[in-house]
């Protein structure tokens, strides 16, 4: 199967749902999207459908939804861009969603499935390797909820994979999205005036840009790419060298202290960074982008590119 | 009203310039500079001199580094630190250099001696400066140690790995010098009494890693590091607290603080010796098992002897 005849997209109102539509759309191909409501802004040319993907039955719902629009390829991005203090509608959500798409795709006998991940999900031990390629065990983290669903709904995948092996399926897991209009708790972090960091710490980050992201949705979207495909910019930077470039203050706390003080604003939704967060901040947890960058183009923007243009977006500070 | 206002502000002003050309004349200055002083826009100059701070902050830390977090900058202020330290400190005597490979990749495998990384350290940096062009040598450390905080900055920065098997490749298929240490933490961790005893070499990592990237085996003994902290007993119940595997009790630390951590200059000598040839191996894989273990042993037991040599000839600890 080459070209996709229609596409529905999951999660339409998310960052990556919508721009994906707006780009399908524009190479002239029809676009179903699915959401539980309508996003504020969308092209008269997306079609949009209402779906709640945490009702009981969803995967029928969408099932025959996907078979009345004679839509052959499925972009699963219905994740959250910032977990909720409701743990339980989260897991809902991100892992029972998954897994009624995944029951509708296999009933509506869809051909292709993109699922959005995320290099999160490999989790950050003290014992990964510098770059961790596709094929290293999802550890996830323990605190982290919004983690572990989606490390659970990859496990689910991978039975449905072993199950419908008729079915291409592609894996994307981005690493942090940066750029001039992403949104997520990752970027609500780098945003506040002062950024806490680690006492003693000094992680290598890495980082794609937003444009880099959509345009690997996009790649798989449009032609066969079955496998897991880690989507990551070129090249790592330490922290605290990307803080100073964009011109941040920071505060380095020592580690029991920032994790107890972490607790209480992330359970209260101030829009503080979520439990198991600041391990990210720890160790390291850098993703291997060589096969991606293989199969799906060589991406535009580095991680410094793409972390300046997420910093000049903001007006932080001019960058010199 | 607000004629009142700058008539008011006038006089000020000209009060404020008489002051300043009083001060000038009083303290040797002389009043012709009058105009110049007080051109300077103090704003402009604040402003200045932060640009000037920021850019020096960029400057001297790039924070450019490699995939591996190693930082050109930081590298280059600390080399007269490693050099002191090579030449003068422990004034390290390095045998056998011609003994490596002219290009990389190629691993060595030294004894491992004391909690912190120095011979690691001292054995990449005699490399380096023997093959300056060469892309650095990188020595490999024990996750605990390269996560322990203050350290993992400043480990990855110089050019400290964490020992792992996927690093390792990473690094040879990029042709670096690859320093291992497969004692590991046992190497580490061993007390002062069994100093130059070589503990068992892991399960074959090495053997296996030369074999599957073919990059040549060259064993390495450091001699004078064991004294660098000679560890006396070890603190385990103190240690859990700090999240450290335990606490080195030696003559010096605790008992005299941060001082105590201080290494001792002891004489060293770094023997490089002959690589290893690994005959045999790539055939069946149970045989393969079998040889590897065989070859690890022999490593091991040929490091031992090279250790056991440059101990029974130096003349003392301190040389």
């Amino acid at each position: 199967m080459d070209a996709p005849h229609a596409v529905g997209i999951t999660g339409l109102g998310t960052f990556l749902g919508q721009r994906l539509a707006e780009r399908l759309s524009a190479r002239g191909i029809r676009v179903v999207g699915l959401d539980v409501r309508r996003p504020y802004r969308i092209a008269e040319k997306i079609q949009f459908q209402r779906i709640d993907l945490t009702e009981p039955t969803a995967d029928a719902a969408l099932a025959e939804l996907l078979a009345r629009e004679r839509v052959d390829t499925v972009v699963h991005a219905a994740f959250r861009a910032e977990p909720t203090a409701d743990v339980e509608a989260d897991h809902e959500l991100e892992t029972i969603g998954s897994l009624h798409v995944l029951n509708g795709c296999a009933a509506a006998k869809v051909r292709r499935l993109v699922f959005a991940s995320s290099t999160m999900l490999y989790g950050p031990w003290p014992d990964n390797p510098n770059f961790l390629s596709e094929d290293h065990p999802l550890r996830g983290h323990p605190d982290a909820h919004q983690v572990q669903d989606r490390v659970e709904a990859e496990s689910l995948l991978a039975r449905f994979g072993r199950l419908h092996p008729d079915v291409e399926l592609t894996v994307l897991r981005t690493c942090w999205i940066m750029g001039p209009s992403y949104l997520d708790h990752v970027v609500n972090y780098f945003e506040r005036p002062v950024v806490a960091t680690l006492l003693g710490y000094d992680p290598l980050l890495q980082f794609v840009h937003e444009e880099d992201a959509v345009r690997a949705f996009e790649r798989a979207t449009l032609e066969p790419h079955p496998g897991v495909y880690n989507v990551v910019g070129k090249g790592v930077w330490p922290l605290s060298t990307l803080l100073r470039l964009a011109g941040k203050r920071s505060l380095a706390l020592p580690a029991p202290l920032l994790y107890r003080m972490g607790e209480y604003p992330s359970k209260a939704q101030t829009g503080d960074a979520p439990s198991g967060f600041y391990d990210y901040l720890r160790y390291l947890w850098v993703a291997d982008g060589e096969r991606g960058w293989a199969a799906l183009g060589e991406p535009e923007y580095s991680t410094k590119e793409a972390w300046i243009a997420f910093v000049g977006s903001r007006r932080m500070r001019r960058y010199r | 009203m607000s004629e009142d206002r700058d008539q008011t502000l006038q006089e000020l002003d000209a009060a404020l310039d008489d002051l300043r050309v009083e001060i000038r004349s009083r303290f040797g200055g002389s009043a012709g500079r009058e105009e110049e002083t007080a051109s300077i826009d103090w704003f402009e100059v604040f402003e200045e001199l932060r640009r000037r701070a920021n850019a020096f902050g960029i400057a001297e830390r790039s924070g450019e580094v490699d995939e591996f977090g190693a930082d050109e900058v930081v590298l280059a202020r600390a080399q007269p630190v490693f050099d002191f330290l090579q030449d003068r400190y422990w004034r390290v005597d390095v045998d056998g250099i011609e003994n490596l490979p002219d290009e990389g990749p190629c691993v060595l495998v030294a004894n491992r001696s004391g909690l912190l990384p120095y011979d690691g350290i001292m054995i990449s940096h005699a490399i380096h400066r023997a093959h300056p062009a060469h892309p650095l040598p990188r020595f490999l450390v024990a996750d605990w140690l390269i996560t322990l905080p203050f350290m993992q900055p400043y480990l990855a920065r110089i050019g400290g790995v964490r020992a792992s098997r996927d690093n390792a490749e990473r690094l040879l298929s990029r042709g670096h010098f690859v320093v291992a240490f497969p004692e590991g933490m046992k190497g580490a961790a061993k007390l002062f009494r069994d100093r130059y005893r070589l503990q068992r070499f892991g399960r074959g990592g090495v053997i296996r890693l030369a074999r599957d990237t073919g990059a040549p085996l060259v064993p390495v003994a450091v001699v004078g590091a064991e004294e660098v902290h000679p560890v006396l007993f070890k603190a385990e119940t103190m240690a859990r607290s700090f999240g450290l595997p335990f606490v080195p009790v030696t003559p010096t630390f605790p008992l005299l603080g941060p001082a105590g951590l201080l290494p001792l200059p002891s004489k060293w000598t770094i023997r490089i010796g002959k690589p290893l040839a690994l005959d045999g191996l790539g055939g069946d894989a149970v045989e393969d098992e079998l040889l590897i273990s065989r070859l690890t042993e022999e490593l091991r037991r040929e490091i031992q002897t090279m250790v056991d040599d440059g101990v029974k000839t130096r003349p003392s600890v301190w040389g």
